[in-house]
C-alpha cells in the first residue's frame, strides 16, 4: 500500500469497533440512568403542560386581549399591536389557533430555559479568558452539529414529545445568548468598574448595578437571536412528535400541498416577527 | 449568426445525447439514493451490477420517497427509483404519474419479497402475557401499554404526519373503536423517531405497540410480532375510504396488500439500456434474504455498499438476473 498516495485508514474492523462501543455505552447509559434523568425534567414538563393548558383552553378573545396587552406594555407600539391582532385573526381563521398555541408554549419554555442557562454561563465566561476559551468551541459544536445526530439519542433517552423537543431546541438556541452576554459584559468600560471598585462596591453589586445594565442591549440582542433560533427549530421538533405548527408543515411537504405549507409557514414567520419586534423594542 | 450557432450547438447536444442514450453500451444512469435500510442496500446492489457488470456510469442522487418521486415526475430525474412504496408516495399521485406517461413500472413485480404492513408488538410483552398475539387481546389491555403523556390510557404508535399509513391508522383506530377502549395515539413525527421509541422500549424492557412494516432491520433484529387482525379484509371500497382523511364510517379491516415497485422515468424506459432494464425486471430479493442483509448491516454498522459487496460475494441468486457475461465480470 502506498501511504503517500492513499491516506492510511484504520481497518474497517477497528472503525466498526469504535462505532459499536459508542453505541453500546450510550445504550448502557440510557438503560441505567434514563429514568433518573427523566425525573430531573419533571418540573419543566409540569410547567410546560401548565402553560400549554392555559393557552389552549382559555377562550380565544381573552388570549388575544392578554397578548395585545403584554405587547403594548412592553413596547408601547400601536402599529405592532394592530399587526399582531391581524396575525391572530389570520391564524384563527385558517384553523391554526391551537397549533400556534402549542408552538408558542414550546417557544416560551425553551426561551426561558435558554435565558436561565445562558445568562449565568455568559457571566461566568466573561470573568476569565480560560473559561471563555473552553466554552467557545462547545458552543460551536452546538450550533453546527447536524440536529439529527442528537435528536434521535434524545428520543431514546426521553421518549417522544415536548421534553425532548424543548431540549433539542435549547441545545440549538442557547449559544447566541451565551455569546452576547459574554461580549456585552466584556465591553463595559474598565473605567466604570474601577470607579465602582474605588467606591468599595462588592463584585456582585458591580455586576448587578453597572455591568448588567450597561450590557442590556447586547443581552437583549442575544435573547432575540435565541428566540428566533428556537422558532426556526419548530419544524424539526415536530419530527420527534412535538405538536404545533411544524406538523402541518411536515404534512404539507410530504404530500406536496404547497398552499397549506405556505399558510402554516406564514404562521410560523408571523410569530417570529412579532416576538422579534417585542424583544427588540422593549422599552 | 449568433442564433444559428446556438441552434447548431443545441442540435449537436441533442444528437450527442440521443446517440449515447440509444447506444448499446449502458451510458449514464441516475438513481434515487434512498435512506432507509432495504432501499439503500437495493440501490447499492443495483449500482454495483450496473457499474461493474455492465459498464454503466451510475450517479446516486440523494432523496427520499416524496422528493425523488416528485423530481422523477416533474424533472425526469433521476432515471430509476429502486424501491418505491406507492402507498407512501400517495397512491393517487402514483396512478396519475403512470397514466400521464411520466413514469413506468419495471416489468418485474416487487423488487423485494415478504412485504408486509401491519400493527406489531415488541415480543418482550409476550413473556408475561403470551395471549397478546391478536389485535383483540391487545386492545383489551391498554393498561399494559401506558401512553407517555397520559398513563391512564394505552399508547399506540402511529406513522409520521403526511404519510399514507398515518391516515389509514387513524381510520382503523376509529374503526376498532379504540378511543372508547382506552387508547390514545402516539405521534412519532418521523420514521427515525419511531424507530427510537422501539429501541427505547427494547432497552428498558417496556411494552411497545404500533404500526410497522417489513422487511426492515427492526422486525428482524427485535423480532417484532405482527398482530392477527382477527377480521377479514373489509373490501376495496372500505379500504379506499380508510386511506382518505375524512372517512365518515370506516369499518374494521385487515391491512390491504402492500406493494413495492421499481420505477423508471418514461425517458429511461424508452431510451435507457435494455440490458439494465431486463436486470431490473429480474431482480427480486426474497424477504428472508433482505432481513438477513439488514441484520448484517445492523450488526456490523456496515455501509450499504459494503452490504452490496457482501451480497454479491455470499449469495448466488443474482447470477440468474444478469447474462453470463455480466456475471463473469462481477465475479
Amino acid at each position: 500500500m502506498n501511504y503517500f498516495l492513499e491516506f492510511p485508514e484504520l481497518s474497517k474492523g477497528v472503525i466498526r469497533a469504535i462505532k459499536k462501543s459508542i453505541d453500546t455505552s450510550f445504550r448502557e447509559f440510557s438503560r441505567s440512568y434514563g429514568d433518573s434523568i427523566e425525573v430531573i425534567f419533571y418540573p419543566l414538563k409540569f410547567f410546560m403542560n401548565w402553560v400549554e393548558f392555559a393557552l389552549v383552553s382559555a377562550p380565544w378573545p381573552l388570549t388575544m386581549l392578554l397578548f395585545v396587552g403584554v405587547i403594548f406594555y412592553f413596547t408601547r407600539d400601536k402599529i405592532l399591536c394592530a399587526g399582531s391582532i391581524l396575525y391572530m385573526l389570520f391564524i384563527g381563521v385558517f384553523g391554526l389557533w391551537e397549533d400556534t398555541m402549542y408552538t408558542l408554549s414550546l417557544v416560551i419554555a425553551s426561551g426561558l430555559l435558554s435565558v436561565a442557562i445562558g445568562i449565568p454561563i455568559g457571566i461566568w465566561m466573561s470573568r476569565t479568558t480560560r473559561v471563555q476559551n473552553t466554552i467557545n468551541p462547545i458552543l460551536d459544536v452546538m450550533q453546527t452539529i447536524p440536529i439529527f445526530v442528537y435528536l434521535i439519542p434524545v428520543v431514546m433517552l426521553f421518549g417522544l414529545g415536548k421534553i425532548p423537543g424543548v431540549i433539542a431546541m435549547t441545545i440549538y438556541a442557547v449559544p447566541p445568548i451565551i455569546r452576547l452576554t459574554n461580549l456585552g459584559l466584556r465591553q463595559v468600560g474598565i473605567g466604570m468598574i474601577e470607579a465602582a471598585m474605588s467606591m468599595g462596591m462588592k463584585p456582585w453589586q458591580i455586576l448587578w448595578t453597572i455591568e448588567l445594565p450597561l450590557s442590556k442591549k447586547s443581552i437583549l440582542a442575544g435573547a432575540n437571536q435565541t428566540t428566533m433560533m428556537s422558532i426556526s427549530m419548530v419544524v424539526i421538533a415536530s419530527m420527534i412528535g412535538v405538536q404545533g405548527l411544524g406538523v402541518p408543515v411536515l404534512q404539507a411537504v410530504q404530500n406536496q400541498y404547497i398552499g397549506s405549507g405556505l399558510i402554516a409557514g406564514t404562521a410560523i414567520v408571523g410569530l417570529a416577527i412579532i416576538l422579534d419586534r417585542v424583544i427588540q423594542n422593549t422599552k | 449568426m449568433k442564433k444559428t450557432l446556438v441552434t447548431f450547438a443545441a442540435a449537436a447536444v441533442t444528437l450527442g445525447f440521443v446517440s449515447t442514450a440509444s447506444a448499446d453500451d449502458c451510458g449514464d444512469v441516475t438513481m434515487a439514493g434512498l435512506g432507509w435500510g432495504s432501499a439503500s442496500i437495493l440501490g447499492e446492489i443495483d449500482k454495483l451490477v450496473l457499474e461493474e457488470g455492465m459498464g454503466c456510469s451510475v450517479t446516486m442522487i440523494p432523496g427520499g420517497t416524496v422528493p425523488s418521486f416528485t423530481s422523477m415526475v416533474e424533472q425526469s430525474q433521476p432515471d430509476v427509483m429502486g424501491e418505491l412504496w406507492p402507498n407512501a408516495a400517495g397512491i393517487d399521485l402514483y396512478n396519475a404519474a403512470l397514466e400521464d406517461g411520466r413514469m413506468t413500472e419495471s416489468a418485474g413485480q416487487s423488487p423485494i419479497g415478504g412485504v408486509a404492513e401491519g400493527w406489531y408488538v415488541h415480543p418482550n410483552i409476550l413473556e408475561a402475557h403470551p395471549e397478546l398475539t391478536t389485535l383483540e387481546a391487545v386492545l383489551a389491555r391498554p393498561d399494559l401499554f401506558p401512553h407517555p403523556d397520559d398513563a391512564s390510557k394505552g399508547g399506540f404508535v402511529t406513522c409520521p404526519p403526511g404519510s399514507g399509513c398515518q391516515i389509514s391508522n387513524a381510520n382503523l383506530f376509529n374503526a376498532f373503536d379504540m378511543e372508547a377502549k382506552g387508547w390514545k395515539m402516539i405521534e412519532p413525527g418521523s420514521y427515525a423517531a419511531e424507530d427510537a421509541t422501539i429501541s427505547r422500549a427494547h432497552d428498558r424492557g417496556e411494552a411497545w405497540f404500533g404500526y410497522y412494516s417489513a422487511p426492515t432491520a427492526f422486525v428482524g433484529k427485535y423480532d417484532l410480532r405482527v398482530l392477527d387482525w382477527g377480521v377479514e379484509f373489509g373490501g376495496q371500497e372500505n379500504w379506499n375510504c380508510i386511506t382518505k382523511p375524512d372517512c365518515p364510517n370506516p369499518q374494521p379491516s385487515s391491512w390491504t396488500g402492500s406493494f413495492v415497485r421499481t420505477v423508471f422515468t418514461d425517458e429511461f424506459a424508452a431510451t435507457g439500456s435494455a440490458e439494465a432494464q431486463s436486470y431490473f425486471a429480474a431482480r427480486v430479493i426474497p424477504g428472508p434474504v433482505m432481513n438477513s442483509l439488514l441484520g448484517y448491516m445492523d450488526d456490523n454498522q456496515a455501509a450499504p455498499d459494503e452490504v452490496a459487496e457482501y451480497f454479491v460475494e455470499n449469495y448466488d441468486m443474482w447470477k440468474a438476473w444478469v447474462s453470463e457475461d455480466v456475471a463473469a465480470k462481477l465475479n
